[in-house]
């Protein structure tokens, strides 16, 4: 189950070229050469419809969940938004306990995201630039779990919770994701090449100790790896269904859970369907409003210097 | 998976004996020098052995038992049967050639749209921010959602997409019942909720390129697709390698969108399994018919997969680095 | 000491750290299920679909009736889901509700092989055996005679039709002239269909929504189904089974049918967009049916008697063993599935009585529905409920019956040939669910 919450951010292996230490990250950090063309029309027709392919479907969320039932399945389908959303939006709040949901959600992906940052960036240093017996094994092995698919050990597990009487409380969901195989190689990569080997040297002759270098040292360093990480880690937490479906009961959902029920019949309205989608959505949209830019750089960050 | 990237960063020179004098080291120093690292990386292998390692194998014993849901405190010794019937079942073939193919279909157009999307942010732009904030946004939405959604555009009836083909004289298209018009569909929401996701991996990399590269080959006199070709594939060619890796790794555990793509049908894969995946399969196996033994079976037959894959990416990145 | 100081700060700040996460966790996690204000018991049950004792006010009136009761409780739409997370429930005997529903196609799964983990609701205070139809009270009722669950509700069934379309189709309309039309038997159905796709003028509307339907009323008329009275599965020789799949893929093949799967998306905007004029219901679906199909069709639907009558679905209450309140949860299920109460739920919700007492309850006989045109259910219904022949059940009744509906929709859907469905529906049950 920690693999599950693995984001697929690609921690980019090195380019093949002969590494030229002390050099290397300012040579990255220099823009390539594509950016000082610039676009054509034809650059920003594409652009424009690939924006198109990504929003529109969010967009007819909005509009299908503005509308009503009969409305949705006339042809020609709706496209312009109705004047049902409070309506809708209050049906879906209400029918799957929307509010306990998110409330439940924010909760376990804001405690999951701080305690994976927290555990990823001290094993990640520790893998990066401590020399311990069994590293190389030990790090192997963190990888080699990230292969395992998540619904390997559901049972199981779902015995252990009950055993410790955490079935259908947030505990069960939030525990087995409190660590990332992916975050702690994320932050492996990241430190191994972010952090001058000298700079933990010098402090270690200074007689520090490593807790100290750790905050001292290692933590301002890690700062950008450890919000995208934050974030992913936030993202995917939120966004996960298998694990949360059997661990919760209906009275005490996650949001992917109440938005899995509202797919599965019996619900009278598919424009409250779609209002649920929506509502169950909304949250990490604002988030992409607000912080877009910094998430895309984070992710771009990630993906140069992991 | 990465096990060659390991080897690729330089390790840390080895402790740091030629620095301070070794009398200076007191016993607090050796015991942080040497215990400390194991404490750092303990939170990881604590919690995983809890909620990881104990259900995984003891999931691999279950594979070894006729188990039912409902009864899981009666367990039938049944040695390797699970296997054998899992092997002599057509639908756990089937459903191996669903996940290749829907995984190819999401996969290969995903990462050519992404490497094209990507080079076309690559330029000067207007809004640059926008256009990267806006092909990202379906990353941000769950599958759940995404898949409610979707759905919906390819329904048969009321459908968005037999809609407009209608209004092209075609006649409408039952997308959930045919193999390939399933698979299409589904590959369709794996494909719109990672293709800009991966097209912000590749412009990261693009912009990694050294700029030298791209003057010699413009005094070589080579056009923008030559340079696209020549000179930013090639370089891109980890990256390219590792988001395949990341991408097949999800395509083999694909599991949320064909589930909830099927609505009531959505446990089997459709009537006739045409989209069955090997997730799926081991879902309704353990969470729809209740047989836990072959669904662990299942279940490492996966793992196995996955194990597979990582040993032809090492062996391919060896190859690469030896070119 | 120094060394002991940052020592202990290190562990001090991961303990911390794990702690605060945890008690975080769990603070929020919990907000108090059990027993709390103020000394008021808390009974939680566990229900699936639609089963409106919150919509009939019967919570409401229980816990005014019992001011140191407090009711909770969970609905998932789905019964898969819901059943699912019961067995697992089951299996670990822990996280389960004081009372559970179980749908008919379980109880003898869940009877059979979990009986232990269940009260004897036959002890039950207030619990009367003559309340209930004979046939109900047997399926829940283990070797040893102990009863697991009380009845809720049982699911006779009738043709629900559009009027219209039959009008418009030249047949006719009014519901005993309709109902004359099958009088023979199913067969008869399936030429009405034929009749009908002949006549009527747009393609887009098919006779009845799936074919699916057609084939488990014909099986639900039966008294053997899948499995005789030894439990012994007898579905491959059964001759009804047969009979019944040749039917329905004959009315699948026919065109008779819009291609559907019940309770997906599709067939729920087919109400709602008027793509077939018939469908085998339930008293039960009759609520679904007005809700999907909606204001638009008010009217329009109507209730005819059907060729044989037959129970589809209904449901149980019962009490697990190992819960903090049975004597409480075991007096509210008994209230719950009184005869009044049942008598109310079909009145206000459609969900017809198994209870014997409460079929005879003037709000029960005497009911009509507004919106299938004033159909007399009440009539209708109880006609349904007392030729409902007494059915041999099996643990695997629903799953089987799952596996020959797609086989069906094989046909309907993918356009297989039925022989070859056939063939390939006993392999996976063969496989799936006796294997």
């Amino acid at each position: 189950m920690t693999t599950d919450t693995a984001p697929r951010l690609a921690s980019v292996p090195e380019p093949a070229r002969p590494p030229r230490p002390g050099a290397r990250l300012r040579l990255r950090l220099r823009p390539g050469a594509g950016r000082q063309m610039h676009g054509g029309p034809l650059t920003y027709l594409v652009l424009t419809v690939a924006a198109l392919f990504s929003l529109f479907p969010l967009y007819w969320t909005v509009v299908a969940a503005s509308t009503s039932n009969t409305r949705i399945t006339q042809t020609p389908p709706p496209f312009l938004p109705g004047s049902n959303l409070a309506h809708n939006l209050k049906e879906a709040y209400t029918q799957v306990h929307m509010g306990t949901a998110l409330a439940n959600t924010f909760l376990v992906a804001g405690t999951v995201a701080l305690a994976t940052v927290l555990f990823a960036t001290l094993a990640g240093f520790a893998f990066a630039k401590l020399e311990f017996t069994g590293r190389n094994v030990l790090l192997m092995l963190v990888i080699g779990t990230m292969m395992v698919p998540p619904q390997l050990g559901v049972v199981p597990l779902f015995m252990l919770m009950s055993d410790i009487g955490w079935s259908n409380e947030l505990p069960a969901v939030i525990m087995p994701t409190l660590v990332s195989a992916f975050g702690v190689f994320f932050m492996r990569q990241y430190l191994a090449e972010a952090l001058p080997t000298e700079l933990v040297e010098a402090a270690r002759v200074d007689g520090a100790h490593s807790l100290r270098i750790f905050w001292h040292v290692v933590l301002p360093v890690a700062r950008p790896a450890m919000a995208v990480l934050g974030m992913l880690t936030f993202v995917q937490s939120w966004n996960d269904l298998f694990w949360p479906m059997i661990a919760l009961n209906s009275d005490n959902p996650t949001v992917q859970v109440a938005l899995s029920q509202l797919g599965q019949g019996y619900v009278p309205d598919r424009s409250v369907i779609m209002a649920g989608a929506l509502l169950g959505t909304l949250p990490l949209l604002l988030l992409f409003t607000v912080l877009g830019k910094q998430i895309v750089g984070g992710i771009m960050q990630g993906a140069v210097k992991g | 998976m990465a096990t060659s990237t390991l080897t690729d960063t330089p390790a840390p020179p080895p402790a740091p004996e030629s620095h301070a004098p070794r009398r200076q080291r007191s016993l607090r120093y050796w015991l942080d020098f040497r215990a400390a690292p194991y404490a750092y990386v303990a939170p990881f292998f604590a919690v995983f052995a809890a909620f990881g390692l104990y259900p995984l194998i003891y999931t691999g014993w279950i594979s070894l038992h006729e188990v039912e849901l409902g009864t899981q405190d009666q367990r039938t010794w049944v040695g390797l049967d699970n296997y054998t019937t899992m092997l002599g079942d057509d639908r756990f073939w089937k459903a191996l050639t669903n996940t290749f193919t829907i995984g190819v279909i999401s996969t290969v157009p995903q990462l050519l749209m992404a490497l094209g999307l990507a080079h076309l942010l690559n330029y000067k732009l207007r809004a640059s921010a926008f256009w990267r904030v806006a092909i990202l946004t379906p990353y941000a939405t769950s599958v759940a959602a995404g898949t409610l959604v979707f759905a919906l555009v390819f329904g048969r009836d009321f459908g968005m997409i037999n809609w407009f083909l209608d209004v092209f004289g075609v006649s409408p298209i039952d997308w959930e019942a045919g193999r390939w018009t399933s698979q299409i569909a589904i590959a369709t929401i794996v494909t719109w909720r990672w293709t800009g996701y991966n097209a912000l991996i590749y412009l990261a990399a693009m912009q990694a390129v050294p700029n030298e590269l791209y003057e010699a080959s413009a005094i070589d006199g080579a056009s923008r697709w030559q340079q696209f070709r020549k000179v930013t594939v090639p370089s891109l060619r980890p990256t390219i390698l590792f988001t395949i890796v990341v991408s097949t790794i999800g395509a083999t555990q694909l599991f949320g969108e064909p589930l909830l793509f099927g609505g009531t049908a959505g446990a089997r894969g459709g009537t006739d399994g045409q989209y069955q995946t090997l997730g799926v399969l081991l879902y309704q196996q353990g969470w729809g018919l209740f047989h836990l033994g072959r669904a662990a079976a299942i279940a490492w037959a996966m793992f196995l997969i996955l194990v597979a894959i990582a040993a032809v990416h090492a062996l391919i990145t060896r190859l690469l680095r030896r070119a | 000491m120094l060394t002991v100081h940052k020592r202990t700060r290190r562990s001090t700040a991961l303990t911390v750290s794990a702690i605060l996460l945890a008690t975080l966790a769990t603070a929020c996690g919990d907000d108090g299920d059990d027993s709390g204000d103020g000394g008021k018991v808390t009974l939680n049950l566990g229900l699936f679909g639609t089963m409106p004792y919150e919509e009939a006010g019967l919570f409401e009136e229980y816990e005014s009736l019992h001011p140191d009761i407090k009711i909770k409780y969970t609905s998932p739409s789905d019964e898969q889901n819901y059943y699912r997370t019961l067995q697992t429930r089951l299996a670990a005997n822990s996280g389960l509700a004081d009372i559970q529903a179980v749908e008919v196609g379980r109880i003898r799964e869940v009877v059979e092989t979990h009986a232990a983990k269940f009260t004897d609701m036959s002890k039950a205070p207030g619990v009367k055996e003559g309340d209930w139809l004979p046939w109900k009270w047997q399926q829940a009722k283990a070797a040893d005679g102990k009863v697991i669950g009380l009845g809720t509700d049982i699911g006779p069934m009738a043709l629900c039709y559009r009027k219209d379309m039959f009008a418009k189709a030249g047949l006719p309309s009014d519901r005993e002239q309709v109902a004359a039309l099958w009088e023979s038997g199913w067969d008869g159905y399936v030429e009405a269909g034929k009749k009908f796709k002949a006549d009527y003028p747009d393609d887009g509307v098919a006779f009845m929504d799936t074919a699916s339907g057609l084939y488990n009323a014909m099986i639900a008329s039966s008294e053997k189904q899948y499995y005789d009275a030894d439990g012994k599965v007898i579905y491959k020789d059964n001759d009804l089974v047969t009979k019944a799949w040749d039917l329905s893929t004959e009315a699948a093949e026919a065109g008779l049918t819009a291609k559907l799967r019940q309770f997906d998306t599709a067939w729920d905007q087919g109400f709602s967009n008027s793509r077939f004029a018939t469908v085998v219901c339930p008293a039960w679906m009759t609520a679904h049916i007005s809700d999907k199909a909606g204001e638009a069709n008010k009217g329009k639907w109507d209730i005819a008697a059907p060729p044989a009558g037959a129970n589809w679905g209904g449901s149980f209450l019962t009490v697990p063993s190992g819960g903090k309140h049975v004597k409480e949860a075991q007096e509210l299920a008994a209230w719950l599935t009184a005869p009044e109460q049942q008598a109310k739920l079909f009145a206000k919700n459609g969900l017809f009585p198994s209870s014997s007492k409460a079929m005879e309850a003037p709000e029960v006989s005497g009911a009509t529905l507004e919106y299938f045109d004033g159909a007399p259910s009440g009539k209708i219904f109880s006609e349904s409920a007392t030729s409902i022949p007494v059915t041999v059940l099996g643990p695997k009744d629903g799953a089987i019956k799952d596996n020959v509906s797609n086989g069906i929709q094989l046909v309907e859907q993918q356009g297989k040939d039925p022989d070859d469905a056939w063939k390939s529906t006993v392999e996976t049950i063969d496989k799936d669910v006796l294997g």
